[in-house]
């Protein structure tokens, strides 16, 4: 009987929960989902260090044509996101996609319509079809932004994404050993400037539009 | 997903959440989930943690000379009550030479163990997901100083989102104590150097008081105040030089760290110096979401020191506590802060005490319990719930106590709240290890490997 508890990104999300009655226990929404806490720095009072290359790899868009996803970076600065589309964890892969959500409203506004393209990949290409990405973006509204959904065509095709960029994964395992078709992940969003380099890796605790916006700005004015 | 928008979904998911967050600030408990996090409680916030009974114990530890193969090493312990091998050194991974082996910490994923040589400047990188029973050396980090721009002594190992904040203790152009962080990637990639804040170069830092000596030693971060926090030690020169000398030295002694540090954590940038001074070493931050302080002490003055937020947003530091009898130079070294922000381990090296502190006040602490557990003793780790506490032993190869006083060990102790019961320990000169420093806590579970099926549950599931 396992009994530990295995919790990853400790502050605010909890991604293995083996002790039944410890699951039960609140957990408290990601500082993304509500007002920041503390003033964003202002966009280009700070520099931003390259983090590495990003990874290129075959991927599949949500009508089903497959693309290398380098297709998808050099002309624009790109906010890439790992999730899958069961996923349950309030703090997990749906708080990426409502920080893209809020960003997405926000672009305009911030002068960043032409700059920013935004990625949802999914790590789960054997549920995540072209059609499930397509059905995930439907409730979006994305019809008038620059903001993909892919996945690929199966796990030999994903790992050297993942790889790539370092987003661990690990399928969850039942007391019986049997897959519950859940993962577990640190939750990772990457942002890449137009010479395909990493320049930041946000976890839950700064995943958050005014960051990540003032970010995508600094780059702009680099 | 494919019958229910995301906005349905995510309703759903957040339900439960938004409700306990509701309850819990009803109860005063602004905290995010104290009950959920960490296991030794000094670990990153970004970090995979256990909460529950830790299977090793990694200790990175110093060669010696005359014990064993005299080289550093990364040794296992069996910690794990269960384990037919508990209390046991179950694999032990020599790295080459001596380096001063000091500090370890884990990438946020928790896959990599690592280990820095303050001597020699490498870093060594452990595998202790593949096989969490046996690490092995994945990588080493050669090019410190140089890829630093000139930084000494890496200390700190400190998990980020994807990379790696290393403190560093000195410099190589005149190895005293201006340092710098320096950031890499999980996989060992240099990423940038950030020095701080000196009289010189302030680098957009506000002084404070009279110091800013651009010293360094931990590093730890509040994500959700933005804010990421530096204490200061001394440079090469002194952590090399032999305790005895350096005491009876006037002028090296004076070559100490004076200074806090609060950096903008988003941005790196170094906000304001803070006088501390006397050696400010370990920083714990407070888990409670509404705690915004941490707690450092002074290993020349032995005071127990709070840096906090005051009303006005303003970070400072103020003095909370005195550990010992601070005209003996008890040295504090390692501290360790309990999950429910209660109290706080404080060791001090010289007379081989732990000390518990009552920092339910964290403006008032009250030392409530103390014991002897060495000849000599360094660092603690705790488990999250507190019960299990284990000690080691070696500060630096140059201080540490020798001849009959020398103590070289790994002690385990269950704490009840009110006393310590050991459950082992280990002499790790008789066991021909060397000198014990940091330990890490280890899990099977953390990898997400699928518990091993018994041979008739297959042959069950073979035949539905």
């Amino acid at each position: 009987m396992l009994k530990l508890i295995i919790l990853m990104l400790c502050f605010f999300t909890t991604l293995i929960q083996a002790d039944s009655s410890e699951s039960k226990q609140p957990v408290l929404l990601a500082p993304g989902y509500g007002p920041l806490t503390f003033e964003a720095p202002e966009a280009g009072t700070y520099s931003q260090p390259i983090y590495g290359e990003a990874t290129n790899g075959k991927v599949i868009n949500s009508a089903g044509t497959p693309q290398n996803l380098f297709d998808l970076m050099g002309d624009k600065v790109v906010l890439l996101s790992f999730i899958y589309a069961t996923c349950n964890d309030v703090n997990g892969c749906p708080l990426s996609t409502a920080v893209f959500h809020k960003i997405k409203r926000r672009l305009s506004k911030a002068g960043l319509k032409d700059d920013l393209r935004l990625i949802t990949l999914s790590f789960n290409p054997k549920h995540d079809t072209p059609d499930v990405m397509a059905d995930y973006a439907k409730s979006l509204e994305t019809e008038q932004t620059d903001w993909r959904f892919l996945t690929t065509q199966s796990q030999h095709e994903l790992q050297p994404i993942l790889e790539g960029y370092n987003q661990s994964i690990q399928l969850e395992y039942d007391d019986e050993g049997q897959s519950t078709g859940t993962f577990s992940h640190t939750l990772r969003v990457y942002l890449i400037d137009t010479n395909k380099k990493i320049r930041k890796i946000y976890s839950v605790g700064f995943l958050h539009p005014d960051i990540l916006i003032n970010d995508v700005k600094t780059l702009t004015l680099e | 997903m494919s019958n229910k928008s995301f906005f349905q979904a995510l309703k759903k998911s957040a339900k439960g959440a938004m409700l306990g967050s509701t309850a819990i600030m009803a109860l005063g408990l602004v905290a995010l989930p104290q009950q959920a996090i960490a296991d030794e409680t000094c670990m990153s916030p970004y970090m995979a943690k256990i909460v529950g009974q830790e299977d090793y114990v990694y200790v990175w530890t110093l060669g010696a000379v005359g014990v064993g193969d005299e080289q550093d090493k990364l040794v296992t312990v069996a910690a794990n009550p269960k384990d037919k091998q508990y209390g046991k050194v179950i694999n032990s991974i020599s790295v080459g030479g001596r380096n001063e082996a000091h500090h370890s910490g884990f990438t946020d994923d928790r896959k990599y163990l690592w280990a820095g040589g303050l001597d020699t400047n490498k870093i060594f990188i452990f595998d202790v997901h593949t096989n969490p029973s046996k690490p092995t050396l994945h990588k080493t980090i050669n090019n410190f100083v140089a890829d630093s721009g000139g930084v000494v002594g890496p200390h700190t190992t400190y998990a980020m989102p994807g990379t790696m904040m290393v403190s560093g203790l000195s410099n190589n152009k005149d190895n005293g104590g201006r340092t710098a962080l320096v950031e890499y990637t999980n996989a060992g990639d240099f990423v940038a150097t950030h020095w701080m804040p000196t009289d010189g170069d302030l680098n957009g830092a506000k002084k404070s008081g009279k110091f800013a000596d651009g010293y360094g030693y931990d590093v730890r971060v509040l994500p959700r105040r933005n804010m990421m926090v530096t204490s200061s030690f001394t440079g090469w020169n002194n952590y090399m030089m032999d305790f005895g000398k350096l005491v009876g030295d006037a002028e090296a002694m004076k070559r100490f760290g004076n200074t806090v540090v609060i950096w903008d954590l988003h941005t790196r940038q170094p906000k304001k110096v803070l006088d501390v001074p006397g050696a400010p070493l370990e920083i714990r931050c407070a888990w409670g979401a509404s705690n915004n302080y941490c707690f450092t002490t002074t290993a020349l003055t032995s005071k127990l020191w709070l840096i906090y937020e005051d009303d006005q947003n303003e970070w400072q530091a103020k003095i909370v506590g005195d550990i010992g009898d601070a005209s003996k130079i008890p040295l504090p070294v390692d501290i360790s802060i309990s999950s429910d922000d209660q109290t706080l381990w404080v060791n001090t090296f010289m007379d081989g005490k732990t000390r518990q502190f009552d920092i339910s006040n964290p403006h008032a602490a009250k030392q409530v319990f103390e014991q002897k557990i060495g000849e000599q003793i360094n660092m603690i780790s705790s488990s999250w719930d507190g019960k299990r506490l284990y000690y080691s032993s070696s500060l630096l190869a140059n201080w540490d106590k020798k001849g009959e006083s020398q103590d070289q060990y790994i002690r385990a102790f269950d704490w009840d709240g009110k006393k310590l019961t050991p459950t082992f320990q280990l002499d790790f000169v008789k066991l021909g290890l060397g000198f014990p420093h940091q330990m890490r806590f280890g899990s099977n579970a953390l990898y997400g490997k699928a518990p091993t099926q018994s041979a008739e549950k297959i042959i069950a599931s073979l035949s539905k």
